[in-house]
């Protein structure tokens, strides 16, 4: 079986698809110029040569502007895969997502739909506040959005295939440090997971988490990089006789609600890890869901290992400060016991 | 002036009540109208208020006791008589007040430290899990140490205090020795996971060295006979709904002289049946239609829908099916009233109402009681044929095992046809084996031609 990293499964998907339908195409900056990267992380690299510029669309600057087209185009009956270079770019389009594209199914009585896949890179990589946001919170907020967060190579593929097959609007949030982009986009500190792609059609289904790690004495919760950090945290806690069950949710809307319940209730503790600032956080919601649905079970109060309430800053000691990283969690997890 | 915090009267022919939890600790602060406390009855768990505004005091109530409706079980005072009994019971000042509480073996919260409420005892620390444990088991949280996060009992600390436990129950030990416990901690081993093969199922020396050395424990030289405490899995207390079940099929066991028939059905056209009703957007389950196809069979058979008072059998008019309810505490059988006069909509609508109500302990004890006829379904789990046992005071009893593809001999060729058995337990005192079989054959004849039910 092949391995791949996670940019060239996404450009997999992204190939099978615009093959098998003939109303898929992507559109985003810089996505396709000939000579290009092939978009901002090399997903999109050779797609141009293979279906031409008018299915691999490059656009202006203007984030609302791509999204409204992509819109659009999707409820004409088009499949777009649209993206932004940094996640942090997507508010220049909320109204189109969180105003038009999730709401529009709902306003017409479902007789509109909006099929369309908004790609978007998110994670701190030394680039500042302004590039360098976890920034999913915002779209799990907006009824009528998928959000999705495939942190393996195996993942991706299978996500973004469900994502262009879903006749909903779907965000799918990818770190920038584990895309394994290679050559001039080589990510300094990237953690670059190569995976085993099977070469063949399949889906990820929406809405199904998986745990990477069993474990009996505490749950941690992550999503894209923190799921490695979780990881190593729970490699660290092992020789100390602690064995933590690590949980990738993979879909962030729908939650798989009953995968994080029933780990709770076997191991009452849990732990959730995000990059993304604290306060009214995606760390937040789980936490609030587990209180309410596994209470009686909980050993110890639920943490939250987030971003502290601060922009990303630039200089990069500070930037590791700001990231949550291993030790933080394995600290946290001393805690509860 | 203090109000009474009395037990409030619940169902028609209910005393006594069991009392399973305060929501308030003796000395909180409580709003009137929050919940105060929980009691359970035969069969349902309930949330009484506060009647009023102030502060818990003379709390008498613990969990696990059985408490009479209308006791007063504590009581609310309001702020100011509150503080009079702080400083006017103890002559001394706070210093001895402080000195004279007994804090052993209870987490004290960091409000004690600055000494702020001197006379109320120091607040439990306990995790949701750990009181959930010790509730079940019924374990006292003040005898149990802490030893969670910011001084908290947590479920280690109560399955300590079961393991520790004594068969006579003496007061509860550490389950390990000291020197062991040294030895573990300055190893940073978790000593908490260890089998121990002291005294008492206690975790000694040689323990926690073989668990460092990593070899297994040997087979202790004086082996008690049975199960030592730290073989214990669970302990689930014989009271409330599980008691009642218990002293009920015993009563059905030793009085009635229960018979069982079987029979199977052709279950070909009730499926067909059920399946055009869905399609309909009528959601219907086998359980409904059993009901009302029972109803018509009950009708035609009065002396199955009987019950025994005193030394009379008496035939009732009406007929009321109490259908079994697996629910996480135990079975509960829920009673449909007047299923004759009810269409399959109602009855469709009733039995999905009562069952969840079962599950979530919200039925009242009237619901429970005064069924004339009982069915009783097991098909879901694959049961073909069962022996159920009579619901006193009743007189017979239907199981339902599961519909399953048989190859069946029709006129002069193999099929497969969907196939129901039927078990009907009877008691042989009060109906014989011909007219209970004559009520079976025409139960099965309703099941493989229900339009039968409209002649």
């Amino acid at each position: 079986m092949p391995q791949m990293s996670i940019a060239e499964a996404l450009r997999q998907a992204i190939r099978e698809e615009m093959a098998r339908d003939a109303t898929v195409f992507c559109l985003g900056e810089d996505i396709g110029v000939p000579g290009g990267f092939g978009g901002a992380f090399t997903v999109t690299l050779g797609l141009s040569d293979e279906f031409g510029h008018e299915r691999i669309l490059d656009t202006p600057i203007s984030e609302l502007g791509l999204t409204g087209i992509a819109v659009g185009a999707a409820m004409a009956g088009l499949r777009p895969i649209a993206d932004v270079q940094y996640g942090d770019f997507l508010f220049l389009a909320m109204d189109q997502l969180a105003n038009q594209a999730a709401k529009m199914t709902y306003m017409s009585g479902g007789t509109v739909k909006v099929p369309l896949v908004m790609r978007a890179p998110v994670g701190a990589t030394a680039r500042g506040s302004q590039h360098a946001q976890s920034l999913e919170a915002f779209f799990c907020h907006v009824p009528g959005l998928k959000v999705l967060a495939p942190s393996t190579a195996y993942d991706a593929k299978g996500l973004l295939k469900a994502a262009v097959r879903d006749d909903n609007p779907v965000i799918i949030f990818e770190h920038k440090l584990l895309y394994g982009s290679k050559g001039p986009r080589t990510e300094k500190g990237a953690l670059s997971p190569i995976g085993e792609v099977p070469d063949e059609d399949y889906v990820v289904p929406i809405g199904q988490g998986i745990v990477r790690r069993a474990g009996r004495d505490v749950t941690i919760v992550g999503k894209l990089l923190t799921v490695y950090r979780a990881l190593e945290a729970a490699a660290i806690l092992a020789e100390e006789g602690v064995e933590a069950e690590v949980i990738d949710p993979r879909t962030l809307v729908p939650l798989d609600k009953r995968l994080i319940l029933e780990s709770v209730r076997k191991t009452g503790r849990l732990v959730i890890v995000e990059e993304d600032n604290l306060t009214g956080g995606w760390a937040s919601d789980v936490a609030a869901i587990v209180a309410e649905e596994a209470f009686w079970w909980l050993d110890a109060p639920v943490k939250r290992v987030s971003a502290p309430d601060v922009p990303p800053p630039f200089a990069p000691p500070m930037e590791q400060l700001y990231v949550p990283s291993a030790q933080r969690v394995v600290a946290a997890v001393r805690s509860l016991l | 002036m203090p109000t009474d915090v009395i037990v409030p009267p619940l169902g028609q022919t209910v005393d006594t009540l069991t009392f399973v939890s305060w929501y308030k600790q003796e000395g909180e602060a409580v709003r009137a109208g929050e919940p105060l406390f929980v009691v359970e009855t035969d069969k349902a768990t309930l949330d009484v208020e506060a009647p009023a505004g102030g502060v818990l005091r003379q709390v008498t109530a613990r969990p696990g006791d059985e408490v009479a409706v209308l006791s007063v079980i504590a009581v609310i005072a309001g702020k100011a008589e509150g503080e009079l009994e702080e400083f006017g019971g103890a002559h001394g000042s706070s210093e001895e007040l402080r000195g004279n509480q007994d804090v052993s073996g209870a987490g004290e919260g960091p409000a004690q430290a600055s000494g702020v409420q001197p006379s109320s005892p120091p607040r439990l620390l306990a995790s949701p899990r750990a009181r959930r444990l010790a509730d079940r088991a019924g374990v006292p949280l003040q005898d149990v140490s802490p030893t969670g996060p910011e001084g908290a009992i947590v479920e280690r600390d109560v399955r300590a205090y079961l393991g520790a436990r004594g068969a006579e129950g003496e007061p509860a030990e550490p389950a390990i020795t000291p020197v062991a416990r040294r030895m573990a901690e300055e190893a940073g081993l978790d000593w908490h996971r260890l089998r121990g093969s002291g005294p008492a199922g206690r975790i000694v020396r040689g323990d926690v060295d073989r668990a460092l050395t990593g070899t297994a424990p040997p087979a202790p030289a004086t082996a008690a006979p049975g199960l030592a405490p730290a073989d214990l899995l669970d302990t689930i207390p014989l009271r409330s709904v599980r008691a009642v079940i218990a002293q009920r099929m015993l009563q059905s066991h030793r009085e009635t002289a229960p018979v069982t028939l079987t029979a199977e059905a052709d279950a070909g056209r009730l499926v067909a049946l059920r399946q055009d009703l869905r399609s309909r957007d009528l959601d219907v389950s086998y359980n409904d239609l059993l009901l009302a196809i029972l109803a018509r069979c009950l009708q035609e058979h009065p002396r199955l829908n009987a019950s025994l008072v005193d030394d009379q059998i008496h035939l009732w008019r009406r007929v009321d099916i109490g259908l079994a309810v697996d629910t996480e505490r135990g079975l509960l059988v829920p009673v449909v009233r007047d299923v004759a006069a009810q269409g399959l909509r109602q009855l469709a609508r009733q039995t999905r109402l009562l069952a969840e109500r079962a599950r979530s302990g919200q039925l009242t004890p009237d619901e429970l009681q005064g069924g004339t006829f009982t069915l009783t379904n097991l098909g879901m789990y694959g049961i073909d044929a069962f022996t159920p046992l009579v619901n006193l005071p009743e007189t017979a009893i239907l199981g339902v095992g599961r519909i399953k593809e048989q190859a069946v001999w029709v006129r002069d060729h193999v099929e497969g046809r969907p196939t129901v058995w039927l078990s009907l337990t009877f008691d042989h005192r009060l109906v014989d084996g011909g007219p209970a079989a004559r009520f079976l054959q025409a139960v099965v004849r309703y099941v493989e031609e229900p339009h039968l039910l409209l002649a």
